[in-house]
Parts: C-alpha cells; sequence; structure tokens
C-alpha cells in the first residue's frame, strides 16, 4: 500500500549518506521516479521507506574537466539534451537521451535514475559503455570509481552497495576527430521501449578512416548491455568502408544473447542487431 | 468486510507545501502517493487524468517549474516547494488562455479526455518558444496521446494559438 510508505527527504548529499548508513537494507532510493512509481503501483517492489534524492541539487550538473565530461546523477534527459557540452563531447548519449520518452519523461527522468534501475533496455547504457563511462559511487565511508561493464553485473543488478549513492558518470570527451552514433529500434518512434538499440564510438583516428579503438554496445539483447568484440576488432587499425562495416555487422550477433518476448523474437533481435549496428557506423563515419 | 482496530493498516502522513496554479497550498497526506492522486482526490482539480499511469499518454500533465511532467510519475513528497499549473491554472481572471481558445475555435476537442493534458503541453511549449514549428509542435505533443481527433486540428490549434501568444 502506497500509503504506509515513509519519504525521507535529504537536505543535502552528507545528508541523504547518512540516511543510507542508519539504514543500511531498508531503503530504495528515488531520483525522478519515473522507472520506481510504476514498479511500486504494479507491487513489483515493496520498499517500507523512500530516499527522494531530488532535493540533492548538487548532484544535477553537466561539466567537463579536462578531457573528461562529467554528469551529476540527478541531470535529467533535458538537461543532457539542451547542453552544448554533451552535445560537443557526448553525442550518441544525446542521441540516446532525445528518444527516452516524451518530454514529459525527459524533464524528470535522471541519468543516475536510468543507471540504477539497471534495465537491459535502459537506453543511456549503450552510449555509457560505448563512452566507457566511469560509474561514481558515494557513501559515508568515500567514493568508489567503477568501470560501467564492473557495475552492471547481471540483470537488474548492480555493483551498487546499500549504504551507496549514484553520485555522477564520468568519460572522455570525444574530439571531433571521434566518430559515434546511437541508434534505436521501438515498436513505433515515440514513447517506445527499445527492441534492440546499439551505441558506438571509434576514436584514435589516423589517416582516413582508421581507429585505434572501437566500442560497440548492444542494448536490450542480454541480461545487461553487452559488447561487440568480434565487431570492434574487425573496425580497428585499417580504413573503414562499406564492405568491412557490413562485415563487423555481422559479428555483432556473436555477442547478443536476445529472448522472445513482448517487443519481438530472438530471431528478430539479432538481425535487427545486424542492421543497426551497420547503421550507426554508416550515421558515425558518412553522417 | 469490516476491519478490526488492531489489524488496521498503518497509515503514512506528511505535511507537503507547494504553489498550485500560483496559490500557495498545503497538504496532509501520505508522501509516496502521486502528485496526480493529490490534486485529483485531496484538491479536486481534476484537469489532470489518469490514463496509463507509467508516463505513457501523458492526460496527467502539469508544468512544474517551468517544464511539462507526468502527474502519476511525481510523488507528492517531490512537489515540495514547486510551483504546479494545471489547465486550470491557464485561465487568467475568468479568460481562456490563446490555447484553450484556439482548441474551441478550431474544433480540436473530441472526447476532450486527453485536452487538458494537450492544453498543458502546447502552452508549455509557447511559454518556451512562441514561435514553433511544426516538427517543434508535433515534438513537443509526441508524449499526449489522443484517440479521437487524429491528431490533424490538434496541431492546427497550437499553430493558431502561437499567432495569437506572440501578440
Amino acid at each position: 500500500m502506497l500509503s504506509e510508505i515513509d519519504v525521507l527527504k535529504p537536505r543535502d548529499l552528507d545528508d541523504a549518506l547518512d540516511m543510507l548508513h542508519e539504514n543500511p537494507n531498508g531503503l530504495k532510493i528515488v531520483a525522478g521516479g519515473s522507472d520506481i512509481i510504476v514498479q511500486l503501483r504494479d507491487g513489483v517492489i515493496k520498499p517500507s521507506r523512500l530516499l527522494n534524492i531530488l532535493p540533492v541539487k548538487e548532484l544535477r550538473y553537466v561539466r567537463k574537466s579536462g578531457d573528461r565530461v562529467q554528469i551529476g546523477a540527478l541531470a535529467t534527459y533535458n538537461d543532457i539534451v539542451t547542453s552544448r557540452l554533451t552535445l560537443d563531447h557526448a553525442w550518441p548519449l544525446v542521441q540516446a537521451a532525445k528518444q527516452i520518452g516524451a518530454i514529459q519523461l525527459q524533464n524528470t527522468a535522471t541519468l543516475g535514475g536510468n543507471l540504477g534501475n539497471a534495465s537491459p533496455a535502459g537506453d543511456s547504457l549503450p552510449p555509457l559503455y560505448a563512452l566507457d563511462a566511469v560509474v561514481v559511487t558515494q557513501s559515508k565511508v568515500g567514493k568508489r570509481e567503477i568501470p560501467i561493464e564492473q557495475f552492471f553485473t547481471w540483470y537488474r543488478k548492480t555493483a551498487l552497495k546499500p549504504d551507496e549513492l549514484i553520485v555522477a558518470v564520468h568519460f572522455k570527451a570525444l574530439a571531433e576527430d571521434d566518430r559515434g552514433a546511437y541508434m534505436k529500434l521501438g515498436l513505433r518512434e515515440a514513447n517506445a521501449i527499445s527492441i534492440v538499440d546499439v551505441a558506438t564510438v571509434l576514436r584514435g583516428r589516423s589517416s582516413g578512416e582508421t581507429f585505434d579503438e572501437a566500442r560497440v554496445a548492444l542494448g536490450a539483447v542480454a541480461p545487461n548491455i553487452r559488447r561487440a568484440r568480434a565487431c570492434e576488432q574487425a573496425l580497428t587499425h585499417k580504413p573503414i568502408t562499406r564492405e568491412i562495416m557490413k562485415n563487423a555487422a555481422t559479428l555483432a550477433v556473436q555477442d547478443a544473447v536476445p529472448i522472445d518476448d513482448i517487443r519481438g523474437s530472438a530471431q528478430y533481435r539479432k538481425d535487427v542487431v545486424v542492421s543497426l549496428v551497420y547503421e550507426s557506423l554508416d550515421e558515425a563515419i558518412f553522417g | 468486510m469490516p476491519v478490526a482496530i488492531g489489524e488496521m493498516p498503518l497509515r503514512i502522513e506528511r505535511t507537503v507545501s507547494f504553489k498550485l496554479n500560483g496559490q500557495p497550498v498545503t497538504v496532509r497526506c501520505p508522501p509516496a502517493y502521486t502528485l496526480l492522486e493529490v490534486l485529483r482526490e485531496q484538491l479536486h482539480v481534476t484537469g489532470p487524468k489518469e490514463d496509463c499511469a507509467k508516463g505513457e499518454c501523458g492526460a496527467c500533465t502539469v508544468i512544474k517549474d517551468g517544464a511539462p511532467v507526468c502527474s502519476c510519475l511525481v510523488l507528492i513528497s517531490q512537489a515540495e516547494g514547486s510551483e504546479i499549473i494545471t489547465s486550470e491554472g491557464l485561465v487568467k481572471d475568468g479568460r481562456l488562455n490563446p490555447v484553450q481558445n484556439a482548441f474551441l475555435d478550431e474544433g480540436a476537442v473530441q472526447c476532450g479526455h486527453c485536452i487538458p493534458g494537450m492544453i498543458v503541453s502546447a502552452s508549455a511549449l509557447l511559454m518556451r518558444n512562441p514561435n514553433p514549428t511544426l516538427d517543434e509542435i508535433r515534438t513537443a505533443l509526441s508524449g499526449n496521446l489522443c484517440r479521437c481527433t487524429g491528431y490533424s486540428k490538434i496541431i492546427a490549434a497550437v499553430q493558431e494559438a502561437a499567432k495569437n501568444w506572440r501578440q
């Protein structure tokens, strides 16, 4: 019953960390609320107390420090879409943020919330994998910097400890010579949960379209986000042609282990992976 | 079935203050109730509607601190200190705002159920961008579902409203 749930309201970050420390197992963290409120109403989760971290305003920022983009856990998708900084240095994430729900959701849903909810169809996650992001968590004891691939441990499971809060994400800013794109297929264009989504980042460009590093991340095709390793290898250290892109896209299927569900069959998802990886590379390289 | 006193479920209540359509309000209610529930059931402001309760249909759209949000996905405790505007609050001195008038003039309303949300989303758009393109109007309304009108007259009404908004 929603009427039996209390909501704690911290004054600031220290206060929130104190509350988590004092209630190590009894608090469910709420940021924007767009996932949690649905789960509460459906009875999927039954916490006795919620920790509403929206008042912790110091966690709402998008900034650059040295060559790294830093995004606070309470930055909303709208903050990401409207920031010049993310547009210039993290455009695959902007492309994802633009397609997450409608404006009403983009105004409330937060990046930290998408990380904490840990859905395999969380649209901000493939771009963060492709950008090689680090998740920063904090407790009264101190901060931890966790590479994103270690942060997500399994289906809806993360490395976050009960007394910790996700406070930020940071990653190396994309440079002008870098390439990247995000592509999503939903059941319709607006407000749809991803059937498959793909983020691609290519860095370290030398002559022509030759790159030192490729990261291709697949969403909604496994219990958590997967990197397409064979695909990545096929893209590095040689000039990328359409032939190479086609071959790399085919290899991406090796890392997809999708299930049949209401939004599409496993086989359909595998076919979509090939198309979306190709299209995202096409968009990244040829615009 | 009657419930014995000893088995009465625990009900937690907290006090929340915010501004609703320009007026300060204070409510006492369970803090995990949604803003939508409190607006409708406790404050009897029934412009915002509950349809999907998942943030997909936009019938519950209100403006919170200048931005359109789904009031079904905001806890009442998250509304503390905020400024909320519903379709009722867009009426000034008994006069409809340009969006409300344009919806009437263009015949953009059929069953009417989605209309308060549509009007709030459209007004929020014109507040920050009084000269929107067709694409910007469509995007701004992409989170508001209508099952009757086919949207054409709604879009036309917002274009018409934009003209009057700028004057």
